[in-house]
């Protein structure tokens, strides 16, 4: 297990596991310090990208999400991207809540953002 | 790259940071490798910008609709605490008020519930209202009576009653339950607050003869105390909040032994308010249903505080003297004289 990471009021759950490889982002994301949570796990996803060990499942579903914490996820996913580079099958499913608009637009617009990257939104 | 030291806009710092000294080169292969770097640079954070904009746009957008919910809500909230508070008013008319304010606070139990209690009881009379309503305009009675039932709903509301009911022109008033002062101060508010009404009824009377009412209404007023069942009477389907008993009766009947304009009481009510009150022993009442007479008593007027007669002396020697000599009976005080005498002429 590289991340475990608990959920509080303002921070997602976070779980990030080489073997097999798979990230799990759960939960509220307004953290006080967006460079202080998020650079642990731009750290752990890039040290993956470093020894890629074979397909990275991935699993996001963020409840509300603020500005600050759009730009970390994108920063996150530029690893992803890296990681399909690398000849590795890369598979993200976006799942967010069927009323909730906002977050399935976000991800439309991350599958904008990333087309190499294979995003599947899902409402849940 | 440790968690504290990690910076989310480190790729941009940097660019900016090199920019400035790289600009300064002559060389152009440099210059223009830089300007490529910063070529992406740019189409990454535009492509972000754009994306970080329509997101900030879109929650902006559900703010506004939660606020304007939020006002609808509040605009409906409001609607109903208006109405809820007219329908209080309109209900407080028709039920006590510690009841109906147990009712709104949800910790009235709306339930055929009765207990026995020990109460002070009130019942009030207009004397010969028939024949004196016989006299009036149906108009003039409806305004006479309307305002001789709002002085007296207002006194005994003042004094903590609870209101039982109003039949036709006589008015049932207890203490003692839903809230009570204990046994002898539910008495003796309830014997204040019946010398209240009879001083009102008479500035009402005066009122009223100048406006041309000639035989104004005179009340009668009796107040027992004892064991009464109270609580909601009724079916589940209708309740009536009120008091049953044969004290209750006894009340009633002492209204009817009362003087015009007077307070008659029973001997239980007396022995609570003895030390607030002057009062006149009057016949003895008798009732069906109870073996002995009932005693009764007229309420003449609030007593008058003894005046205390003191006696005081200090002298340096330290020798103190405070004494209230109404506390002494003759004897005592005679005796209390002589001794002093003698320890007078001791020192001399």
């Amino acid at each position: 297990m590289l991340l475990n990471i608990a959920a509080t009021e303002r921070t997602p759950e976070i779980i990030l596991s080489s073997q097999p490889a798979k990230l799990s982002i759960k939960g509220e994301s307004y953290p006080e310090d967006v460079s202080a949570f998020y650079g642990q796990v731009i750290q752990a996803v890039n040290t993956l990208v470093e020894t890629p060990e074979g397909p990275l499942d991935v699993d996001i579903q963020l409840i509300y999400i603020n500005s600050s914490s759009i730009k970390a996820i994108f920063r996150i996913f530029e690893g992803f991207d890296e990681y399909r580079k690398k000849g590795q099958n890369v598979s993200i499913q976006w799942l967010a809540d069927e009323d909730d608009d906002i977050m399935q637009e976000l991800g439309e617009d991350f599958i904008d953002r990333f087309p190499n990257l294979s995003i599947n939104t899902l409402s849940t | 790259m440790s968690k504290d030291s990690f910076d989310l806009y480190d790729r941009e710092k940097a660019l900016i940071s090199e920019g400035s000294i790289l600009l300064e080169s002559q060389d152009l292969k440099t210059i223009k490798l830089f300007a490529q770097r910063l070529f992406e640079g740019f189409v990454s954070l535009f492509n972000e910008n754009q994306n970080l904009l329509r997101h900030s746009d879109r929650q902006e957008q559900r703010l506004v609709k939660l606020n304007q919910n939020l006002k609808a809500q509040t605009q409906e909230l409001e609607l109903k605490r208006q109405t809820q508070e007219l329908l209080s008013q309109q209900l407080a008319k028709y039920l006590p008020p510690q009841i109906l304010a147990a009712l709104l606070s949800g910790t009235y139990q709306s339930k055929v519930a009765t207990q026995r209690k020990k109460l002070t009881v009130f019942f009030s009379d207009i004397r010969d209202f028939t024949a004196t309503s016989d006299l009036l305009q149906p108009e003039a009675l409806t305004e006479y009576l309307n305002e001789y039932f709002s002085e007296m709903t207002e006194i005994a509301m003042a004094h903590g009653a609870t209101i039982d009911k109003y039949i036709g022109d006589a008015m049932m008033v207890f203490f003692g339950d839903p809230e009570s002062k204990g046994h002898q101060g539910d008495a003796q508010a309830c014997v204040l607050m019946a010398m209240a009404m009879q001083a009102r009824m008479k500035d009402l009377a005066a009122s009223w003869k100048n406006k041309g009412f000639e035989n104004p209404f005179v009340i009668r007023i009796g107040i027992n105390t004892g064991y009464c069942n109270v609580g909601n009477f009724g079916s589940d389907q209708r309740l009536s909040y009120t008091i049953i008993g044969g004290e209750v009766n006894l009340t009633q009947r002492l209204e009817s032994h009362s003087d015009p304009g007077g307070i008659l009481m029973s001997y239980e009510t007396y022995c609570y308010v003895q030390d607030l009150v002057e009062v006149e022993e009057r016949q003895p009442v008798k009732m069906k249903g109870i073996a002995r007479d009932v005693k009764t008593f007229a309420v003449l007027g609030l007593k008058q505080p003894t005046p205390h007669k003191t006696v005081a002396l200090n002298h340096q020697a330290g020798v103190s003297i405070d004494l209230d000599v109404t506390t002494l009976t003759p004897s005592e005080r005679q005796q209390l004289a002589e001794q002093l005498r003698a320890v007078a002429n001791q020192i001399s």
